[in-house]
């Protein structure tokens, strides 16, 4: 590839990396992006349509007049529609005749849509988009400037990128350190917050749960939300129950909740309130997507919920409905809250003679084969909770489990039972609530996560982990039923792919604790630290703090010496290193003179011509002023060295050790 | 001024005097523009990611500002000035470029002069150990002296955001020869105040043996005229030797005459002394200034009259 064409084509992947920092928000139009990959791709294929660039020109005009007329309607986001411009310029750009001026355009542009990325997304991607975009544009930025600084010899790209690699690396590390010790004085005059980034919100509680679904949100690995628990259960896989919401009435396709909500509180208590309860401190993260909060069964009290904006954070409050549900006042991508949770259900749960009813409710049309299961599967058992056992035990022996269902159906829950005989938790669920109403045993479908997975002493839960489960109420307790088979509670397994975007979560979780969220308290604390001052051990985040101003300095001083190495290097120049490399050689054989053959030594006394041919050049290259080419030193080395394999080595033994001392 | 505080003297004004300037380009002036609206941004929703991207663009300035100096502080540079530049005609400006280690990209060079400073000769890579000469078209409006003092290195590598210059102060004279016009027909008036006189004729008939007869042509001497072969034939033969008599002309300059005119009658002289030179008459320079070329022929001899005629009656540098 010639240097123009690598000029290029890393031009206008800068350019893409660019756009991809704005797109992965999830906020720019669909069909943005698909003109843009267009440009690109015709960009990459070394085509420049737009050459004479004044039709489209008029063209862009016109867009860009539209689109702010769809912002002053209120239809589209100012700050989306200035990333769309940016990025249909940087298109046109990349399409027109590439002169110094539309690289410095494109560059520029790009930045412009850099920028654009970091107020839309708060996504770990938008990091490997800024690395991936400065690299690009600091190698091709640099190539163009060589190119466009007139005649002479024009070095190899390698020789070019050496310091710019330095180069980089140093911008790095120091927008690291400004990003640490940069103090976060703000305005808050246009404060934005990043959205729930690219597939927006994933888990979603709706009113109701219809039966029928695909279950894709299964095999979804993002994290919606973390829980710090005391005591901790110490154990990385965690198998638990986060209680959601619950659903009492079923029409037999459709679970709904019926209950009007209760005003706003500020802390809900849905149980007695004593000693022996698991705390949990819960971050629903902007993947999240829900009002609904979630705590460990058997949630008692809910409350303290903050809702954290860009630069401030404002105690919201929670409307309850019963304890069917708790959900947050308005909406909001990134709150935190505090809920404590019963271990068991040992004391009784009265419910009143219309709760009962609803819960004992079947639908008005019921395939009359359900009823009939509903009593082959208990056959034997006697007593409430033993039917209730028997009946759970018979669908997680009795039925298969699926994320691959048919579209919808008439009767989706008779089509599982009877027929298909294979479905998701949804089904499951449904069916043993509805063979325990046919038993006159209360029961109600309860959807919220099942499992965890620790992580730095937290707890993550992935939209994956969403799950659906019965609670019955048998002998006057609540007992917690799940009729899904026990190896397909938490998220579906999804391979080397699951396990990297596990990874990857884990560390967008670190990205939004340490980047995202990094405030002018981290810096106080920080500060304190450095004077020697009051951390203390129950304050993480001045270690955090001291952390990453620490691994800055660290990646800076790493930096300034590859680059110092770099310089070191380059500086040497490649006579030196031919040199020296022969004089290894030479030394390794014992062909070296006793002053060095390549400082005095006639040439001709060695006697393989291409090593005479390097120590020669070696010469001219260091004393000639006539400079090696690029690779001339590697091809010199490698032919020496070849040359001298077959030779014998004259370096002399080492002298035998005396076998005793005289 | 002694030595000595001319030494002083420069070095209080290198320590008030950077020793690099900083100029932006147009791209850079947009990053600029750019940074701060990132920054302004940032200070207004606190987003963290826009101090990130105003962070690395701040650093960006710095490796810029790192790299760039790299690629100027090391390059040694000398003149290579011009023979015989003649003003108002293009001549080449060339310097040598040699960077003991490291490599050196788009680099540029020109003159610290307010004229022939608009002259940049372009190098795209300067490797080590080799000297590279730069070459650069410039043109002197007028004749004269013009006194270099500083060579401008300049890059803008890496990023094309700013130009990095560094001067190098070697001193050096370059003189400017007058321009080139064409020789007027006839001899000036004595009252022109550009006066040519023919001194003196080395012996009348020449030197050496008899080469051939010619017919006389009109203007001739007629000293040199064969009457016996004439009067055989009845046409005027002039003799012609082996060494034929060199005319001696001393072409003479009033130079205290104002400095537009007094260029344009150097220019004249120049371009007489040059056909005359090439006719093979023996040219020499008086000036009422003092200035004063023995008469002489040839190439060099030539090259002389022009170098007086282009100091003729300057007081300041020119260009």
């Amino acid at each position: 590839m010639s240097t123009e064409r690598l000029r290029l084509v890393l031009r206008d992947l800068a350019a893409a990396a660019a756009f991809a920092a704005m797109a992965i928000s999830g906020q720019v139009p669909a069909w943005t992006i698909a003109l843009f990959f267009l440009a690109l791709v015709v960009a990459l294929t070394g085509r420049r349509p737009l050459a004479d660039g004044r039709l489209s020109a008029v063209a862009l005009l016109l867009a860009v007049i539209l689109l702010y007329a769809a912002v002053m309607v209120e239809q589209l986001d100012l700050v989306v529609a200035a990333c769309i411009t940016a990025s249909l310029l940087t298109a046109q750009r990349m399409l027109s005749r590439p002169t110094p001026r539309t690289t410095d355009q494109v560059q520029l542009a790009s930045l412009l849509m850099i920028a654009g990325g970091a107020v839309l997304s708060a996504d770990l991607l938008f990091a490997l988009c800024l690395f991936g975009y400065t690299a690009l544009a600091v190698l091709s930025q640099g190539l163009s400037v060589v190119a466009a600084s007139g005649p002479g010899p024009f070095p190899s790209t390698s020789r070019v990128f050496r310091p710019l690699a330095g180069g980089l690396a140093l911008a790095m590390a120091g927008a690291l350190l400004f990003f640490v010790l940069f103090p976060r004085l703000s305005w808050n005059v246009a404060a934005r917050r990043g959205g729930a980034s690219l597939g927006g919100g994933t888990t979603g509680f709706a009113d109701g749960l219809r039966l029928g679904g695909s279950g894709v949100l299964k095999s979804n690995p993002r994290v919606v939300f973390r829980a710090r628990i005391d005591p901790d259960p110490g154990t990385d896989a965690l198998d638990a129950y986060w209680v959601g919401r619950r659903y009492d009435t079923f029409d037999g396709v459709q679970w709904s909740t019926r209950g009007r909500p209760s005003p706003p509180v500020r802390q809900v208590t849905l149980g007695p309130v004593e000693a022996d309860l698991v705390r949990q401190e819960i971050d629903l993260l902007p993947a999240y997507g829900s009002r609904t909060l979630v705590a460990l069964d058997a949630p008692v009290f809910l409350g303290d919920a903050e809702s954290h904006q860009a630069t401030f954070t404002v105690r919201t409050e929670l409307i309850p409905s019963g304890d069917r549900e708790v959900r947050l006042l308005g909406p909001s991508e990134h709150v935190t809250y505090r809920a404590l949770s019963a271990t068991d259900r040992a004391g009784p749960a009265p419910i009143d003679a219309a709760e009962k009813a609803r819960r004992l409710q079947l639908p008005k049309y019921i395939d009359p084969r359900i009823l009939a299961l509903a009593g082959t599967l208990s056959e034997g058992a006697v007593g409430d909770r033993a039917i209730a056992r028997q009946l759970e035990r018979a669908l997680q022996t009795g039925y298969g489990y699926t994320l691959e269902l048919p579209g919808r159906v008439k009767d989706p829950l008779a089509d599982f039972l009877f027929d298909r005989r294979q479905g998701h938790c949804e089904d499951f669920a449904t069916a043993l609530a509805v063979l325990l109403r046919a038993k006159q045993i209360p029961a109600r479908v309860v959807v919220g996560f099942h499992g965890g997975e620790r992580a730095a002493g937290e707890y993550l839960v992935r939209a994956g982990d969403a799950h659906a489960w019965v609670e019955a109420e048998v002998d006057g307790h609540v007992l917690r039923l799940d009729a899904t088979p026990p190896q397909h509670r938490s998220a579906a397994e999804t391979g080397l792919t699951g396990w990297f975007l596990a990874r990857w979560e884990a560390l967008q979780i670190r990205w939004l604790d340490r980047v995202v969220e990094y405030s002018l308290s981290d810096q106080n604390r920080l500060a304190q630290r450095f004077r020697g001052g009051t951390a203390t051990p129950d304050r993480p985040a001045s270690r955090k703090a001291g952390r990453g101003a620490g691994v800055a300095l660290g990646v800076l001083g790493v930096a300034l010496l590859i680059a110092a190495l770099l310089g070191r290097r380059a500086a040497a120049g490649d006579a030196t290193v031919l040199g020296r490399s022969l004089q290894r050689l030479l030394r390794r054989r014992g062909r070296l003179g006793p002053g060095g053959w390549l400082d005095g030594a006639p040439v001709d006394e060695v006697e393989l011509l291409p090593v005479r041919e390097g120590i020669a050049r070696y010469r001219e290259a260091r004393f000639g002023r006539r400079p090696l080419g690029p690779g001339e030193a590697r091809r010199l080395v490698r032919r020496a060295r070849q040359a001298l394999r077959g030779v014998p080595s004259t370096s002399p033994t080492t002298p035998e050790r005396p076998a005793s001392r005289a | 001024m002694s030595p000595r505080r001319e030494r002083l003297l420069r070095a209080w004004r290198r320590l008030w005097k950077p020793p690099r300037r900083l100029r932006t380009t147009p791209a850079g002036r947009t990053y600029l523009v750019l940074c701060f609206g990132v920054g302004l941004g940032a200070l207004n929703t606190g987003n963290n990611l826009l101090y990130l991207v105003l962070g690395l663009q701040l650093s960006i300035i710095v490796a810029s500002g790192i790299l760039s100096e790299r690629c100027v502080r090391r390059v040694e540079v000398r003149r290579l000035l011009p023979a015989a530049p003649r003003a108002r005609s293009p001549f080449h400006l060339a310097w040598g470029l040699r960077l003991a280690r490291g490599q050196s990209f788009a680099l540029s060079v020109a003159e610290v002069h307010p004229v022939l400073g608009v002259a940049v000769g372009r190098l795209a890579w300067l490797p080590a150990g080799e000297e590279l000469v730069v070459r650069a078209v410039a043109t002197a409006p007028r004749r004269g002296p013009v006194h270099l003092s500083a060579i401008r290195l300049a890059t803008t590598f890496p990023f094309g955001l700013f130009v990095k210059i560094r001067d190098v102060e070697v001193p050096g004279d370059l003189l400017v020869l007058p321009g080139r016009v064409l020789p007027p027909p006839e001899p000036p008036a004595p009252s022109s105040g550009l006066g040519l006189e023919q001194r003196s004729l080395r012996g009348l008939d020449g030197g050496g043996d008899l080469a051939q007869l010619r017919e006389l042509r009109e203007g001739e001497d007629a000293r040199r005229i064969h009457w016996r072969k004439s009067a055989q034939l009845g046409i005027l033969l002039r003799v012609e030797r082996d060494a034929q008599p060199q005319p001696r002309i001393v072409l003479q300059l009033d130079d205290r005459a104002p400095a537009e005119a007094l260029d344009g009658r150097c220019e004249e002289l120049a371009a007489r002394a040059e056909l005359l030179l090439a006719r093979g008459a023996e040219v020499g320079l008086e000036c009422t200034g003092g200035l004063s070329v023995k008469p002489g022929a040839g190439a060099f001899h030539s090259h002389a009259i022009l170098q007086a005629l282009a100091r003729a009656g300057q007081t300041e540098e020119a260009g």
